[in-house]
């Protein structure tokens, strides 16, 4: 192979255009586009780098240039658009090009996006009815709490009392819903929840307040809690929406990394020509032609061409595997070297890529959930309250009706759970918060709770201790020339070459200046072939070099020309730097520290000996990781498992909690509890000191909860709490725990001294 | 003190249609991009 062709064999990836190409085959059109009308399309695209409204403007104006949209709106700070084009003038292709020329990306959006968006407005706008009616409801209220009797006639408080209601009926009706519907389903499954009590009290209270206001006379007594009916639901509401805009921002941080445009691949048509089709088109038997850096799409065969693939995503294998003539590739894994043609045998679900994510979808269903903290508390509890509830009314009913009621609401209201309810999520959530803030994403909130408890911690080696590239560890030369010149030679040739180990040789000469080189040839699966100074060099493995290397474990790499060897360079996986420091940190703090690799036992052993690992289960498939998991888990130890790559999925799933690493493929993040967005390991250590500071603040917030029911019950249940004092104590009470949990926002020092 | 048996009732009404503009307001999405149209205006297009 001379070196111009080399050249030409270069990553055609960067080149796009040919990839939006598969978001013109109208099969696709359906996932993200509607029918408007008989040619007019409306497409929803998610458009990332924007950071400001001027942005928008640009990427507007680029997409009302194509010729064929006929309407672009852009919303800068949701990172949307929506396209409005005729089917007869453009494709979605040309627009799309058209907004990465102005210097953006676009990528179909998908379905769950839109979704959330309805939801959380619903939630928004119940929240603002109930803030809203709450305020014009205190104005009615307030001057009954000030006048002196006498103040206000008779007719003037029956009026208020009126207005009072009219505006707590859309709060009761419409922001109420979801304790009704909630309280509702937990009864037919005959559960108890938080919000039980929560929609009894809101209901009670209102029938006491309705018929105060319109029979003042009655036996239900002639007292209105309309205030403190409103104010509550539009604390509980505050509670809910936030934690909903919270977690929506983690989905959607994780949403944006598995974006992908629909993959396509050249499938070699009658004719012999190569077209481009969308990969769900691909069928047995097609003629597929594979570009270095793509993914090979189907199992299948190689019939033209020899190149390298990586297949560590799927088997852990770090190095890459030479694929010659009729080798079997796996879908999933990445074409290295050269561009080959295969042909298919499998596709869709019977490919091992597709075993895999269904292994990982099922393990995913049946992994041990714990129950939430408060909600072990919290079930009693709520049984508790409301037996006292029914204890206060049953005690004044003899004696009074509506006294009776309204001691009962008073314990209802006084106990509220809001503080219970409050203590964990909001705990939970600016814990979160902070962590967001350095990087780690919280998937699951729960999730803090188990991790504070965890003792063991299992890593995978491949892209979680080590780094995905390959390091130069060593070079030996000859007497007549030097360490530098050999790395100098070595990488001069290497540049010409797309190989991993080559590419680890250019990134150790650092781009410092290359030697002259001539004729440089790439033997597929043995090295290259170059002319220098030297002579006719020979850089790859001992035999393409017809030398006798000792026998050696470690990767190596040799030199020679024409009078014999030159140089050998021992190759090692290149360990995170902070790695060592991490583990040591982690055992000093007794966790038990394993790791798992689909890799070579004794790469796996190097790795493990260098950063003091004891526990080392080596060349193993996900489903012996699993296995040994589910082992230790049936020992009693809580784990977490740190991973990365495809074949980790199942056992991400199957831990207690699972952490994945930010370059993590997207269906493993998708898996996982926590993802370490820059990759760091100490974030790790970060991630339990701040659980373990969570499950304490949660702790202090519930006693304060306990102890602050245990005072006012009893005064409740004996009557002599009025209603707007229970519902100040309750605000309060509330209140305390919301600040207790704030404090979670701010990382420590002493944590700081972790990262 | 008799006005208020009309300005009580109206205060009502009142609220009820400024729910209903904030209703409008957010199901038409005027929330969901607050810097970009005062914006507008010093771009020309």
């Amino acid at each position: 192979m001379q070196l111009g062709s080399i050249s030409s064999t270069a990553p055609k990836i960067s080149d796009q255009d040919s990839r939006w190409a598969a978001l013109d085959d109208t099969a696709e059109w359906a996932a993200f586009s509607e029918p408007k009308g008989e040619v007019l399309w409306e497409s929803r695209v998610a458009i990332e780098g924007m950071h400001c409204a001027a942005c928008g403007f640009t990427v507007e104006k680029a997409l009302k240039s194509v010729d064929g949209v006929v309407s672009a709106e852009v919303n800068a700070s949701s990172g949307r658009a929506r396209v409005l084009w005729t089917e007869s003038k453009t494709k979605p292709s040309e627009w799309i090009r058209a907004v990465s020329e102005a210097g953006y990306q676009a990528f179909p959006q998908t379905q769950t996006d839109d979704q959330r968006r309805k939801q959380q407005r619903v939630l928004l706008w119940r929240l603002l009815v109930a803030g809203f009616c709450m305020m014009q409801v205190m104005m009615y209220a307030y001057p009954t709490y000030i006048a002196k009797p006498g103040d206000i006639t008779q007719d003037m408080t029956g009026l208020m009392r009126w207005a009072s209601w009219v505006l707590t009926l859309p709060v009761m009706f419409f922001s109420s819903g979801p304790f009704f519907s909630n309280a509702l389903n937990d009864l037919k499954q005959r559960r108890i929840s938080m919000d039980l009590p929560v929609a009894l009290g809101i209901l009670i209270t209102f029938c006491v307040s309705s018929a105060g206001t319109f029979q003042p006379n009655g036996w239900w007594g002639k007292e209105v809690y309309f205030d403190s009916l409103t104010m509550f639901v539009f604390f509980l509401l505050t509670g809910r929406w936030l934690e909903a805009r919270m977690r929506d921002r983690t989905a959607g941080a994780l949403e944006a990394l598995m974006r992908r445009l629909p993959s396509s691949i050249e499938r070699q048509n009658a004719d012999g020509s190569f077209t481009r089709v969308a990969i769900r088109r691909l069928q047995v038997g097609d003629v597929l032609r594979i570009f270095p850096g793509e993914a090979f799409p189907a199992d299948g065969k190689i019939i033209l061409g020899e190149t390298t693939a990586d297949e560590a995503l799927l088997t852990g294998e770090s190095r890459p595997v030479t694929k010659g003539l009729s080798a079997d590739v796996i879908a999933g894994s990445h074409n290295l070297s050269a561009t080959v043609n295969m042909q298919v045998e499998q596709v869709g679900a019977t490919t091992q890529y597709a075993q895999i994510v269904a292994l990982m979808e099922r393990v995913s269903v049946d992994k041990p959930r714990l129950a939430l903290l408060a909600d072990r508390v919290a079930k009693p509890f709520l049984l508790l309250v409301l037996i006292a509830a029914a204890g206060a009314a049953l005690l004044l009913w003899q004696t009074d009706h509506s006294r009776a009621l309204m001691a009962a609401v008073a314990v209802l209201i006084v106990t509220c759970p809001c503080a219970l309810s409050l203590a964990t999520p909001a705990a939970m959530l600016s814990s979160a918060g902070a962590l967001a803030r350095n990087g780690v994403l919280a998937r699951r909130l729960q999730a803090l709770e188990t991790i504070a408890t965890v003792d063991t911690i299992i890593f995978d080696k491949t892209g979680t201790l080590t780094k995905d590239r390959i390091k130069i560890a060593k070079i030996d030369t000859t007497a007549n020339i030097s360490q530098q010149q050999a790395l100098q030679l070595a990488a001069s040739i290497a540049q010409y070459s797309l190989h991993p180990v080559s590419q680890a040789l250019v990134a150790a000469w650092d781009k410092q200046e290359y030697g002259n080189v001539s004729d440089v040839r790439e033997i597929s699966g043995y090295g290259l072939t170059a002319n220098s100074e030297l002579g006719a060099i020979k850089l790859g493995s001992a035999q393409h070099c017809g030398i006798t290397a000792q026998q050696t474990e470690a990767m190596q790499l040799h030199m020679a020309n024409e009078r014999g060897w030159l140089a050998t360079f021992t190759l090692e996986e290149e360990i995170r730097t902070e790695a060592k420091s991490t583990i040591k940190t982690l055992l000093s703090h007794g966790f038990k520290v394993a790791m798992l690799s689909g890799d070579r036992a004794s790469s796996a052993q190097a790795v493990a000996n260098q950063l003091g690992i004891n526990d080392v289960l080596a060349d193993c498939t996900p489903q012996q990781k699993l296995a040994y998991m589910q082992k230790l888990q049936a020992e009693g130890q809580k784990i977490v498992m740190v991973g990365d790559g495809l074949n980790d999925g199942p056992v991400l799933a199957g831990a207690h909690v699972s952490v994945a690493m930010g370059q993590a493929v997207p269906l493993a993040q998708a898996q996982s509890d926590f993802v370490v967005q820059s990759g760091q390991l100490n974030m790790l250590l970060l991630l339990i000191v701040q659980a373990r500071r969570t499950m304490q603040i949660v702790k202090q917030n519930l006693i304060w909860a306990a102890v602050y029911n245990a005072v006012c019950i009893p005064l409740a249940v004996l009557g002599y709490l009025p209603a707007w004092l229970a519902g100040l104590g309750m605000a309060s009470s509330s209140l305390f725990v919301v600040l207790n949990a704030l404090r979670l926002s701010r990382i420590t020092p002493s944590q700081q001294e972790l990262i | 003190m008799d006005i208020l048996f009309l300005l009580i009732p109206l205060s009502v009404i009142l609220v009820l249609i400024i729910l209903g503009g904030l209703w409008w307001a957010i199901y038409t999405g005027q929330f969901e991009d607050i810097e970009a149209e005062g914006e507008r205006i010093l771009h020309d297009d």
